[in-house]
């Protein structure tokens, strides 16, 4: 049962040091330099690369510790919370009973433990959805404007988590002996965007069968020789959720209409500085009104799959068709962890476009927050 | 010449004036209410109106040349500024002089002075431009646009009243037509349809791309032809024919030198928004704010020191790209009825221009 203050049962000690650790500053890394420093395998640079994610990642996890105690509306004492609390805790905890590391067994035990860490917090993005609406219960006269506060709060928070779980990502495929070719970790130096869009669109109209017996077709327009350096799991992830949200939005125009649905237009653009990836559909579209909506947490014209039954079981993967409500927000922080974006533009009556920027360059740092 | 200081050409009392209507409370009209209004030119209806009138622009005009005094950098200095600014006191003046207006004689009067003041403020637009043109030739070059957001902020206020100004002016002086074409209040039309008007818009633009460059790409146009609703039509062919004239110029000087085939220009209406894409090789993201600035242009611009801008016309765009200014100045449009204007684009590939068009009716005026 997790208990409410730290200080009831830590010591008094540890939260000092996460107060001292959490006021330190962040060092952003770029994908580039990522890349750059991934492509030299080596024990000298395992080590280098243990040193600094045994402090950064401290730096980063206390940071967050501190901001989940503090939340407004008492969304800090909300169960879900607390136990989220708790994970990051329990990890600084780890990190920081871990010595120093000087020699090659130092480091790889170092790199089982902080892989227990990134296995802990697998489910952290589930948990605090139910923590939001453990709180919207309560307070069922909540407006979208009153939450502006606790969206601001999770961006921040998601974005943090996606750059703690790269930093532990990539030190951890470092120590792979057969990495894939082109490969530096989680990043694919020479990462087609087209076929990532193929495979996630096709992913997504798999769903879609599934649930409602037939799919709109999806046309993929581009240059299928460009590659550029990129996260292909991101993008996969990006262009899954936006792929699934538009062959939703055009089943559920055309299902009962004699009309043929018209296919859904994928057009992957590469300049010189951006990358860019616009996923168009004619479904119906969305009122400018309901659009700074979309990009809420929680905001969902599905069915929520949670209940509080989720604090006992383990729901890893989203695989219905419409469900919390995070696939956009979440999408546009990977989008921008790597200096990207996604913007939304609707046609009601008509369709909705969808605008996926990458950087293509990879120069800029991880936002910090 | 225009004079430095002021209280050379105006009285102290004047100016006082000025101060006291320039605090005063601006009101808003409801353009619902316009329609309603208008639709009933009684002679006790055209009384009224130039009444309200007769208060509510000085109070406009007084703010415009009180912000026009105290802009940063030096701006309020240039030459071209103090212009604009003695024709904004002078209409102040003129408004000021009017005497009450008590019966139909005084009402059509009034409406003839007003026209005036409209004509007096045609060319604002450039002679603004050329004041923020005689201002950068004085700053340090090393300055960016980004540190004149300042100077934006006001240009985007300053040009959304003018368009409230305007509208409220030309409005009533046209309700005075004794012949209106059917479905017209005013500026407003009733049952405008925005297919039609994108239709000629591109058209127009068409016709100028074809005189710059000797040929011109498609342009494809898709939406209901029967779909109509209430607004003002030249403000909408504006916007389309600025939208146009940008997809058609980067499309032509993607493609010119190209064996392929131009790939057309498609506007899509969709029941109050009408979406402009092109394939013209696009936009970086770093260099989209810059296209909602003042005085971006990545063509030569045509005004200059020489230009006599008091007695040319420089009101039609007949070029095909000029001086920066019609991607803000449409935006402004789009939001003085409630809508917007947002421009996406694709590096290496093309750029989709989205206006967003409220049915009127809806949204009061805003009044910065």
């Amino acid at each position: 049962m997790a208990a409410k203050k730290v200080g009831d049962t830590l010591s008094r000690e540890l939260a000092e040091e996460v107060k001292k650790w959490g006021c330190m500053k962040q060092t952003g890394v770029s994908l580039r330099q990522m890349m750059n420093f991934g492509g030299k395998f080596s024990h000298k640079n395992l080590l280098i690369s243990a040193k600094f994610v045994h402090r950064e990642l401290r730096v980063r996890i206390a940071r967050r510790v501190i901001k989940l105690e503090n939340l407004p509306y008492g969304l800090s004492s909300k169960a879900a919370v607390l136990k989220v609390r708790d994970w990051y805790l329990d990890s600084f905890r780890d990190l920081r009973s871990y010595p120093e590391i000087k020699d090659k067994n130092d480091e790889l035990e170092f790199t089982q433990m902080v892989k227990m860490i990134k296995v802990r917090h697998n489910n952290v993005v589930p948990m605090m959805a139910l923590g939001v609406q453990q709180l919207k219960k309560e307070r069922p006269k909540f407006d979208y404007e009153d939450l502006r506060e606790i969206h601001q709060f999770l961006d921040r928070f998601y974005m943090s988590r996606i750059g703690i779980r790269m930093l532990i990502g990539q030190h951890v495929a470092l120590h792979d002996p057969n990495p894939l070719p082109n490969c530096v970790g989680y990043i694919h130096t020479k990462m087609s965007p087209l076929e990532v869009a193929r495979n996630a669109s096709e992913d997504a109209r798999g769903i879609c069968l599934r649930e409602y017996g037939s799919a709109p077709d999806i046309n993929i327009y581009g240059d299928p020789d460009f590659t550029f350096p990129y996260v292909p799991s991101h993008l996969h992830m990006m262009v899954f959720e936006l792929v699934k949200n538009s062959v939703r939005a055009v089943q559920e125009r055309f299902m009962d209409s004699d009309k043929v649905a018209p296919p859904i237009r994928i057009i992957v653009a590469d300049g010189l500085e951006d990358v860019t990836i616009k996923i168009s559909d004619e479904g119906g579209g969305i009122p400018r009104s309901g659009l700074p909506k979309i990009f809420t947490y929680l905001y969902s014209t599905a069915r929520n799959p949670l209940d509080e039954d989720f604090m006992t079981t383990d729901v890893a993967t989203a695989c219905t068709m419409a469900g919390y409500g995070y696939g956009i927000p979440i999408s546009r922080l990977y989008a921008r962890y790597f200096g990207g974006d996604l913007q939304i533009i609707s046609m009601e009556g008509y369709g909705t476009d969808a605008y996926l920027h990458l950087s293509r360059l990879g120069d800029s740092q991880e936002p910090l927050t | 010449m225009a004079a430095k200081k002021l209280y050379e050409s105006f009285s102290k009392e004047l100016i006082e004036d000025v101060h006291r209507w320039g605090s005063m409370k601006q009101t808003s009209v409801s353009l619902k209410y316009m329609m309603e209004f208008g639709s009933r030119p009684t002679a006790r209806n055209l009384l009224i109106s130039s009444q309200f009138l007769h208060k509510e622009l000085p109070i406009r005009i007084a703010r415009r040349a009180i912000e026009l005094q105290n802009l940063p950098y030096g701006l309020s200095l240039k030459p071209a500024v103090l212009k604009v600014r003695d024709w904004y006191l002078d209409s102040f003046r003129d408004l000021r002089s009017f005497p009450d207006i008590k019966d139909q004689n005084d009402e059509l009067e009034f409406t003839r002075m007003i026209n005036l003041v409209k004509v007096r403020h045609n060319n604002v637009v450039p002679m603004m431009a050329l004041g923020v043109q005689q201002l950068k030739k004085d700053l340090d070059p090393k300055i960016d646009y980004k540190d004149l957001d300042e100077i934006h902020q006001f240009l985007d206020r300053f040009y959304m009243s003018r368009i409230g100004i305007r509208m409220l002016i030309g409005q009533h002086v046209v309700l005075h037509d004794p012949n209106p074409p059917p479905d017209c209040v005013g500026y407003i039309h009733t049952k405008m349809s925005p297919l039609e008007v994108a239709r000629s818009a591109s058209e127009d633009a068409r016709c100028i791309c074809l005189r710059e460059y000797g040929s011109a790409p498609n342009v494809n146009i898709y939406g209901d032809p029967n779909f109509t609703f209430p607004y003002v039509p030249t403000h909408l062919h504006l916007m389309v024919f600025e939208l146009v004239k940008n997809s058609l110029r980067a499309v032509e000087e993607r493609f010119v030198d190209s064996d392929k085939v131009a790939p057309p220009i498609r506007i899509i209406v969709a029941d109050g928004l009408e979406d402009v894409s092109d394939e013209g090789g696009g936009i970086p993201r770093s260099g989209l704010p810059k296209i909602f600035t003042y005085l971006y242009s990545t063509a030569r611009n045509p005004l200059d020191e020489h230009s006599d801008l008091e007695t040319t016309d420089v009101a039609s765009p007949s070029t095909l790209a000029g001086y920066g200014y019609g991607l803000p100045i449409s935006r402004l449009y789009a939001r003085y009825f409630g809508g917007d204007l947002q421009i996406i684009s694709m590096e290496g590939y093309g750029t989709d221009a989205y206006l967003h068009l409220s049915r009127l009716g809806d949204s009061q005026e805003p009044l910065p």
